[in-house]
């Protein structure tokens, strides 16, 4: 590709990209398999609104490239992307029907090439169709590009709030279902499969009206809620906190079986994550042998409370303080070998510890101890005072009442003597040591502090599960809490909640998604990093540090 | 009286030796300047001074504690505080993180203290952050305490430093290259504002540069080295005239200039 010529048509070069990703998404079979889930019934489904977005993504960008060069390049670049990539898909359409190529791409079926051609019965016909859909997205994008700033963050909020509304239909509909009068909006939204027509074009009016009226009143409601003397504020915030309390104390009863088990998972992500936001977001100790601890506190409290062993015979309360124990043990004595180790050092020799504790409970030498391959069952229920925690929505609050434990005691130590030495760690080890840190203690106590909350998460899973097994704790289960926390935002605690809710609650929602689910964390670790570095949710200093630029240039 | 006496020091790197048989005795009090050309092993002093090596033969010692073989967070809880040549903040702290890390060794607050928050963890903490802020006011960065300390200009940045070896309430204090990257006024007002801290807080100053000219005004005694060895020493005067250092800095056939004093 002459270089020139795609420096001064930028739509060619986007258009390529963007082609390129289309075609993979529709070979991998994404499109297909989310083609199943209506977005609006019979209008567009989730296989064409991943395309959809996609194509305008890029043409928006190409619309933006275009407008640096001059004004009469925004739609011809956005036009120019569109066509690429509308023609980089006919041709693979064209390409599916000259020769089979299933043999190589398993999911390039008849059923994906109808999907691309808009299921029209011609071939030629639905290709046009195909360009015509191209054209028609850059113009759009272009369009998009050239009006001002307010009115297109109004409508992208409208028409993303629309497909989100769409997308997560399942968890929606039965929320708001609980109260009658909401019962019949929900009826009107969802018909059937997806959101009905006249429903998604009335949520569209509706939160672009929102939208609208906060970017034009937002300012003025921040500075009168800013302006009110502190003691209303402090009740203004009260408030907040207890609707919040309250919410997440009825959340089971409304949400159901499904969503409350769900919400579980999401929560035990969330201990999980607060334990290692501690280890790897405040002190920088890049631990991915983090399940390791999960995993000791697991098998603990199955050891001591499983008669299946029969060693002992104890209730999760008794098993619990000794869980929480031996996990911090086994942080101190993973922590003494590799106190002298840094970054990718460290993380490969974590990453060895994990598994070796994943191979011991699986050896057949400690079976009689550990159960091995089989693992431990019949583990008792939590119980206090008769009541038993045994269903999704009762183990939901014992789930919480650790996270709020666990978000409790991390919110105290950050903003302490030793969440500042953490940090400083984490910053320039040597400079903390030379400002009187102990690094000894401090990563000790970071390790150890982090694997008790691990090793906590661990106990509430298993008498959750009722059993434990081996290949739960595999090292996945590492990766993931890390991307949790990442995604979320290093070092913050409410991110780590954020992450959990994104990267374990969403495709826990979106069946479909879960064969893709790595591909979508790669994906999303990128974009991040990209486009996003701080999080989801950062820290309130970084977040103002990193965008200071951003927000000044518009004032100016 | 002597607060820092070195003896007989010598430090190498295999086969180089960095620092040779180094005697140095810093009073009580003093700004005492060590200077010398570049790799003549200032840098190297101050490291192992304040723990980060551990030299081979010799002694120094603070009062009278032997600091060799501790490690850099025993020495700053004796009194030895330090800055770097190249600036070495905390870069995603805020500068009020930045000076309270410097405090830590005199925070006592333990564990269960601050997870319970008990009342003398919470007084201490008031306290820590009132001292702060006294010493972000000391080194003229009032107001400036939640900025991260990465997006300070660079001359907030070395004032910063300097606020956080403070911060650990040292005895000494041993600026590496204070100076480094400043203009002439920059580096005229930091030294008045250095000899102020020492008259302000009644420590001792050590200091590191290798700009002769910035280090006359204000030191007591100078220190010259040389290929890690001690060429000269006395007062700014004495040691501006000495041909060996005039040598060290401006080659051979130089030392005929005739001398200022």
């Amino acid at each position: 590709m002459n270089p020139a010529l795609t420096q001064r048509f930028p739509g060619i070069r986007l258009g390529l990209i963007g082609g390129a990703s289309l075609v993979l998404l529709s070979l991998i079979g994404m499109v297909e398999a989310f083609n199943q889930r209506e977005i609006i019934s019979d209008v567009i489904s989730m296989g064409q609104t991943l395309l959809l977005f996609t194509a305008m993504f890029i043409g928006y960008l190409a619309a933006k490239r275009g407008r640096e060069r001059g004004q009469g390049q925004v739609f011809g670049s956005g036009i120019t992307a569109g066509l690429i990539m509308a023609g980089m898909l006919a041709l693979l359409v064209l390409l599916g029907h000259a020769i089979n190529m299933r043999q190589v791409f398993i999911n390039a079926s008849p059923v994906l090439f109808q999907i691309l051609i808009f299921q029209q019965e011609e071939l030629w016909a639905g290709i046009g169709l195909l360009l015509l859909a191209g054209v028609l997205t850059g113009l759009s994008a272009g369009l998009l590009r050239i009006l001002p700033d307010r009115i297109r963050r109004v409508l992208i909020i409208g028409i993303c709030s629309v497909a989100i509304v769409g997308l997560l239909q399942d968890l929606i509909a039965p929320i708001f279902s609980v109260w009658d009068p909401l019962a019949d909006i929900i009826e009107l939204l969802f018909p059937g499969n997806g959101l009905s027509v006249s429903g998604a074009v009335g949520l569209f009016i509706v939160v672009a009206a929102l939208s609208a009226f906060w970017s034009f009143k937002g300012q003025a409601v921040q500075t009168r809620i800013q302006a009110l003397p502190p003691k209303s504020r402090r009740g203004l915030n009260l408030a907040a906190v207890l609707v919040g309390v309250f919410v997440l104390l009825a959340a089971p009863q409304v949400l159901g079986l499904f969503l409350s088990e769900v919400m579980t998972i999401v929560g035990l992500y969330v201990l999980l994550g607060l334990g290692l936001n501690i280890v790897v977001g405040f002190a920088g100790l890049l631990d991915l042998g983090y399940v390791a601890f999960f995993a000791i506190g697991s098998y603990t409290v199955a050891i001591l409370t499983s008669p299946e062993l029969g060693f002992f015979d104890w209730n999760f309360w008794q098993a619990l303080p000794l869980a929480v124990l031996f996990g911090v043990l086994a942080g101190v004595i993973l922590g003494v070998p590799v106190l002298k180790m840094r970054g990718d050092y460290l993380a490969i020799a974590t990453l060895g510890f994990g598994e070796i504790i994943r191979i011991m409970v699986l050896s057949d030498f400690l079976r009689p101890w550990l159960g091995g391959a089989q693992g431990i069952g019949k583990i008792p229920k939590a119980e206090i005072a008769g009541f038993e925690f045994a269903t999704p929505q009762e183990i939901y609050y014992l789930i919480l009442a650790g996270c709020v434990l666990v978000g409790f005691i991390s919110w105290r130590l950050r903003d302490s003597r030793l969440g500042r030495a953490w940090m400083a760690v984490r910053e320039d080890e040597d400079v903390a040591q030379a400002m009187g840190i102990n690094l000894v203690a401090t990563k000790l106590l970071a390790f150890a502090t982090g694997a008790g909350f691990s090793a906590l998460s661990g106990a509430i899973f298993a008498t959750k599960l009722g059993s434990v097994y081996p290949h739960s704790f595999n090292v996945m289960i590492s990766i993931n809490i890390l991307c949790v926390i990442i995604v979320g935002g290093m070092g913050s605690m409410p991110g780590v909640a954020v992450g959990a809710l994104a990267l374990v609650g969403l495709p826990e929602l979106l069946r479909e998604f879960a064969d893709y689910r790595l591909l979508v964390y790669g994906a999303a670790l990128m974009a991040m990093m990209l486009l996003r570095p701080e999080g989801l949710w950062p820290e309130a200093t970084r977040q103002r540090e990193l965008h200071e630029e951003e927000s000044a240039e518009p004032r100016s | 009286m002597a607060v820092i006496t070195i003896t007989n020091l010598t430090k190498q790197f295999g086969g180089l030796v960095a620092v040779e048989n180094l005697d140095i005795e810093v009073k009580e009090q003093s700004i005492h300047s060590v200077i010398g050309p570049n790799g003549a092993g200032k840098t190297t002093l101050f490291n192992c001074i304040t723990g980060f090596y551990r030299p081979e033969i010799g002694d120094i010692r603070l009062e009278d504690h032997s600091l060799v073989g501790l490690m850099p967070d025993q020495i700053v809880r004796h009194g030895i505080a330090r800055t770097y040549q190249n600036i070495r903040l905390f870069p995603d702290l805020t500068a009020m993180e930045n000076i309270l890390v410097g405090m830590h060794s005199h925070l006592r607050a333990g564990y269960f203290g601050i997870v319970l928050g008990l009342p003398a963890t919470r007084r201490e903490e008031k306290k820590a952050n009132e001292e702060a802020l006294r010493l972000l006011k000391f080194v003229n960065l009032a107001g400036k305490g939640d900025l991260l300390a990465k997006n300070l200009p660079y001359g907030n940045q070395r004032r910063l430093e300097i606020a956080r070896a403070l911060a650990t309430r040292p005895k000494v204090l041993c600026l590496d290259e204070p100076a480094a990257g400043m203009n002439p006024k920059e580096s005229q007002d930091l030294m008045d504002f250095i000899r102020h801290l020492r008259d302000a807080l009644g420590i001792t100053i050590l200091l590191i540069e290798h700009q002769m000219r910035v280090v006359m005004g204000i030191s007591e005694k100078v220190t010259v080295l040389d290929y890690g060895k001690k060429i000269a020493e006395g007062t700014p005067a004495e040691v501006q005239c000495n041909p060996q250092v005039i040598e060290a800095y401006l080659g051979r056939g130089s030392a005929t200039q005739p001398c200022a004093a």
